[in-house]
């Protein structure tokens, strides 16, 4: 990801035009080795995965159809209740404000996170290489800071009473400040875990599309100088498309991880004032880990999943639509 | 694209002024841990510390059995990364430059599978290890680790070997090299900055974990998570002594970082030369 | 090859399914017999949590017990706060599952009441019975039985600068309501143009001080109503306690946030800091105070929490741990035997002068040697307990409702009816039903 930027092409070959390979033409066809040749590769990631995720979630799914508490986990006792726990958790009118919530605040992260971090990796594509590994040095450093320093840190900086943004707003001259409280409302607060949630994500995606954008030749870029485009216009037709693959794969990936976060938002104010930085995640820790109510838990952590479903769907069919054209 | 001095100038400094950001808050933490717990929450205005004390440092690290926990979460996160690269870059070439039977589906699991989060699946990855008889193992959280950064892994690389046209390696196979070599020559090269961050997740993932590594293991098996959260005690939290934690805590994953992302300038430098 | 990967993933996932629904291996909450076996043998695993016991006591009596008990081994492992929910939630559903456990006394009746803990009843006489604290005993009884036995408990009291209250005039500690109001007032008159400084630290949260001005007014956060429980804090006794606590905030003026608890930020630093005359805390948040500050120590003293009624104290909130037994333990009898020697007059006395107060012991001599620690060991004696509600544990754990009535009211976001109706819903849908 740093100095060597070129790619050089073997001499004899077209410029690539587009990010799409062409696919092999399994060239002895019949040959058994070859035909199971995907499968081996595949083999290990399918079984981690299958054993280890998908096989979990179903389970999930089965528990939300059980009371699941402390006694039945330690007992392994099969109480099954139906759709009990799905009926209690729907029918609580507060379920609906916090999802709500939960959809505007995902939107607002995901977005500040995306835009942050493709100018970031636009910038960084244009630094000298010191001053970029600087850059890249403390994204890696407040992305790599566990969660309880970070929130920790975020609190004090916005404390009521000593916090340094306080202070400094006091010395600059806004003395309204001097004890104001950051975290008086549920929209406050959550800005504030907003600001801190997108400050440790933007280090991903900013790199993850700074390693897209240095996959572009550089003589595309070159190419496009020669033909007089502004710096708009060589980005819209030479780096977003190399991009854009890559854009759509962290946004979904910022979506689901967004939706799903909790850390957070517990440790700044346990989903306060009042309930009102209360997210989907926290009801799902307040009824499984912190409740030991597993079943509900589990049916809440269905309905998320339902709903994440619902909102990346379209990506994922896209995703599985466009590539090659082919059927599997 | 050439650029002009002042435009190289306007872009040093506009870089410096984003890290200076970037980094307040990882700064403000370092600061808080040459503190002591009296100064932490002090009235005065201390942008720049006035005095710094190392205590809190030396009684971080002099803590019981932090080189344990040290070297157990080296071990579970490194075994963790390495597995998923392996995995995933085998699965992703196979999924990129490969038609077969399942592909389609494959791709619809691994999405599928990034949708909950390792809380929501606690309590069943629970039961599974431990019928598997693999509570209280540095393999058994290994496991968890390679299972968690997995489908991002090979979706990741999978994404990376699209944007590297195949006809490089066709040109390679023609200059002479097998299919694996024309691999191994032309495309891993290309796929270095992938394969860096998609290995800089999987560390600062299974390193920052703290549910199952707090539930899993035990006594001298267990990982620095639990050290980091050994500062908050029954009286209150060292908060000095978290501070100088976390700064030690983030110290690896940024060595780590360094370390991948210059041995894959020597990657990438090669391949472009090779051609 | 499409459909021999779905076998071999529906192989392994039934015989996953079976494994996994069969739950841990038997689990029968055998009762204690009081005779012991005479040869104990194995391991006996032990679970305190960090702060508990100081290094002292645990190292004498593991090795008292190992002597004593030559056949066993002690594995004693010191448990962090942090997730420890979790970890005793997986842990007794482990195959393997520690001997000796130590539980809040708020989130013991939840544990009893599933029925995963060993009952105890038989076994009080070996565990002192007759001396059991009675406000920890409650929090450990379940349906008539007893599942747990008190380890030790702590109160607040309101801990104060002597020199600050001689300055400014104040020749003795406040032993009524109003003799407190009148005392901050004094401190505030000589020490108040000094914009640092507060007369007395009160966070908006902090709602264990807010339990002694409820039942000082003759309220309580819930009546037992039946089998479960009923709020009450929109009962005439909970709203005068909310008053007062609203009273001491607003004449004293604090500067603590109103919407977070005394941890946040810790109000023993801010002590240390030197500004601050008073404030409602546990006894060893002074060691935390001189860390800042080591001349503390002999300037800060201790007084009971002033009930309205001249010369009484008021009603304390006892927080405290219970040891007990986890039902599919592997090693009942030897866990019985440690608790046997733990709950023993000799470390009991070990427990009080590490500065809590005993469990199973009655004799809290060993407090009186500290001047904050006497005045919480008298002021333990009227102590109480929250609700011994199976579902208490979804309170503290979770988002409180108190906390947040206090917040609400104390910033006038609410008034006091509002607050306390709010309030009152939320904890009955905790709690109720």
């Amino acid at each position: 990801m740093t100095a060597t930027q070129n790619v050089s092409m073997p001499a004899g070959a077209t410029p690539p035009a587009s990010a799409r390979p062409t696919p092999l033409r399994t060239r002895r066809r019949g040959r058994f080795g070859d035909r199971l040749l995907p499968y081996l590769l595949l083999l290990p990631a399918l079984v981690a995965i299958l054993v280890l995720l998908a096989w979990p979630l179903i389970q999930v799914l089965v528990i939300s159809f059980r009371k699941l508490d402390l006694g039945e986990l330690v007992r392994g006792k099969l109480i099954w209740v139906g759709f009990d726990n799905y009926s209690q958790t729907l029918a609580d009118p507060e379920f609906w404000t916090i999802t709500v919530r939960t959809l505007i605040f995902t939107t607002a992260v995901v977005a500040a996170t995306i835009l942050f971090g493709l100018l970031l990796a636009v910038l960084m594509r244009h630094l000298n290489p010191a001053i970029r590994i600087l850059v890249q040095v403390t994204l890696v450093l407040a992305w790599a800071t566990p969660v309880i320093a970070t929130t920790t840190v975020f609190q004090w900086m916005f404390d009521q009473q000593y916090g340094i943004l306080n202070k400094t707003l006091d010395r600059l001259g806004f003395h309204s400040f001097i004890g104001f409280s950051w975290f008086s409302t549920g929209p406050s607060t959550l800005t504030v875990i907003g600001i801190l949630i997108v400050w440790q994500a933007v280090p991903f995606v900013t790199f993850t599309l700074y390693a897209g954008l240095i996959g572009v030749p550089r003589e595309q870029y070159e190419a496009a100088g020669i033909d007089g485009a502004s710096p708009w216009q060589t980005f819209r037709a030479v780096s977003w498309p190399a991009v854009r693959p890559i854009m759509t794969m962290v946004t979904f990936l910022s979506v689901l991880w967004d939706f799903n976060a909790f850390a957070q938002i517990w440790a700044m104010r346990e989903g306060g004032p009042d309930g009102g930085s209360t997210t989907l995640a926290v009801v799902l820790y307040l009824k499984g880990i912190a409740g030991s109510h597993f079943g509900v838990s589990a049916a809440i952590a269905t309905l998320m999943l339902i709903l994440l479903a619902l909102i990346t769907g379209r990506y994922i069919q896209l995703l599985v639509r466009t590539k090659e054209g082919d059927l599997s | 694209m050439k650029k002009s001095l002042s435009q190289r100038v306007v872009l040093s400094v506009v870089g410096v002024l984003v890290a200076l950001v970037i980094v307040f808050p990882t700064y403000w933490m370092f600061v808080t841990s040459l503190k002591t717990p009296g100064e932490i929450l002090s009235p005065k205005y201390d942008l720049i510390p006035f005095s710094a004390t190392f205590e809190n440092f030396a009684s971080a690290l002099s803590k019981e059995n932090f080189a344990v926990y040290l070297t157990n979460s080296l071990i579970v996160t490194l075994g963790a990364v390495l597995c998923a690269l392996i995995a995933g870059t085998l699965a992703a070439i196979a999924l990129s430059r490969l038609r077969f039977l399942g592909r389609k589906g494959f791709l619809v699991l691994i999405m599928v599978a990034q949708l909950a989060p390792v809380a929501t699946l606690f309590i069943p990855l629970f039961l599974l290890m431990r019928d598997a008889g693999l509570i209280n193992t540095l393999p058994g959280l290994m496991l968890i680790y390679f299972a968690t950064t997995l489908p991002f892994t090979v979706w990741m690389l999978y994404g990376f070997v699209n944007g590297i046209p195949y006809d490089l390696e066709e040109a390679a196979m023609i200059d002479g090299c097998s299919q694996l070599g024309a691999f191994r020559r032309v495309t891993l090269p290309l796929l270095g900055p992938g394969l860096v961050t998609t290995s800089v997740f999987s560390f600062i993932t299974a390193w920052n974990e703290f549910l199952f590594a707090v539930v899993l293991m035990k006594g001298d098996k267990q990982t620095l998570p639990v050290w980091l959260a050994s500062f908050r005690t029954a009286f209150g939290t060292d908060w000095g002594g978290v501070m100088a934690g976390s700064v030690i805590y983030a110290i690896p994953a940024l060595v780590f970082f360094l370390i991948v992302q210059r041995k894959l300038v020597a990657g990438v430098a090669a391949g472009a030369v090779k051609g | 090859m499409k459909r021999w990967l779905k076998l071999a993933a529906g192989a392994a996932a039934i015989t996953l399914a079976t494994a996994g629904c069969a739950g841990s291996s038997g689990t029968d909450a055998g009762s204690a017999s009081s005779s012991a076996p005479a040869a104990l043998s194995g391991t006996v695993t032990v679970w305190l949590m960090t702060g508990s016991a100081p290094t002292k006591l645990t190292d004498a009596l593991n090795k008292e017990f190992e002597t004593a008990h030559p056949g066993v081994k002690v594995n004693y492992e010191i448990q962090q706060w942090d997730g420890i929910q979790q970890k005793l939630t997986t842990a007794l559903a482990g195959n393997t599952p520690p001997d000796v456990i130590e539980i809040g006394n708020t989130q013991t009746p939840y544990f009893a009441s599933t029925g995963v803990l060993t009952d105890l009843t038989d076994a009080k006489a070996d565990f002192n019975g007759a001396q059991w604290l009675k406000g920890l005993a409650a929090s450990a009884d379940f349906d008539g039985k007893t599942y747990g036995v008190p380890f030790y408990a702590a109160n607040r009291e309101v801990i104060y600068r002597k020199d600050m209250f001689e300055q400014a005039g104040i020749t003795k500690a406040p032993t009524s309501n109003d003799e407190w109001i009148d005392a901050i007032g004094k401190l505030k008159t000589k020490f108040g143009s000094d914009p640092d400084f507060q007369a007395l630290y009160m966070p908006g949260q902090n709602w264990y001080s807010l339990l002694s001005f409820i039942w000082d007014n003759g309220g309580d956060i819930a009546q037992a109503n039946g089998k479960s429980f009923k709020s009450t804090l929109d009962s005439a006794g909970a709203k005068a306690g909310l008053e007062f606590y609203k009273k001491l905030v607003d004449t004293s003026a604090t500067k603590a946030p109103k919407d977070a608890d005394e941890s946040k930020p810790q109000q023993a630093t801010v002590y240390g800091a030197g500004k601050v005359a008073m404030m409602i805390g546990l006894p060893w948040e002074l060691d935390t105070a001189v860390k800042t500050d080591a001349s503390l120590k002999d300037k800060t003293g201790a007084f009971a929490i002033p009930s309205k009624t001249a010369g009484q104290s008021a009603p304390v909130f006892l927080g405290g741990s219970n040891l007990a037994i986890p039902g599919n333990s592997k090693n009942a009898a030897a866990a019985k035997e440690y608790i046997k020697l733990l709950s023993s007059a000799k470390y009991q006395a070990q427990l009080a002068a590490a500065g809590v107060v005993p469990g199973t012991s009655t004799d809290t001599s060993g407090l009186d040697s500290s001047p904050l620690g006497s005045v919480m060991a008298k002021a333990s004696v009227n102590g109480k307990a929250v609700p011994a509600s199976a579902k208490w544990g979804d309170v503290e754990s979770g988002q409180n409702p108190i906390k947040d009535m206090l917040t609400a009211y104390l910033t006038g976001k609410k008034t006091l009816d509002q607050a306390t109706a709010d309030a009152n819903a939320a904890l009955d849908k905790l709690i109720g039903g």
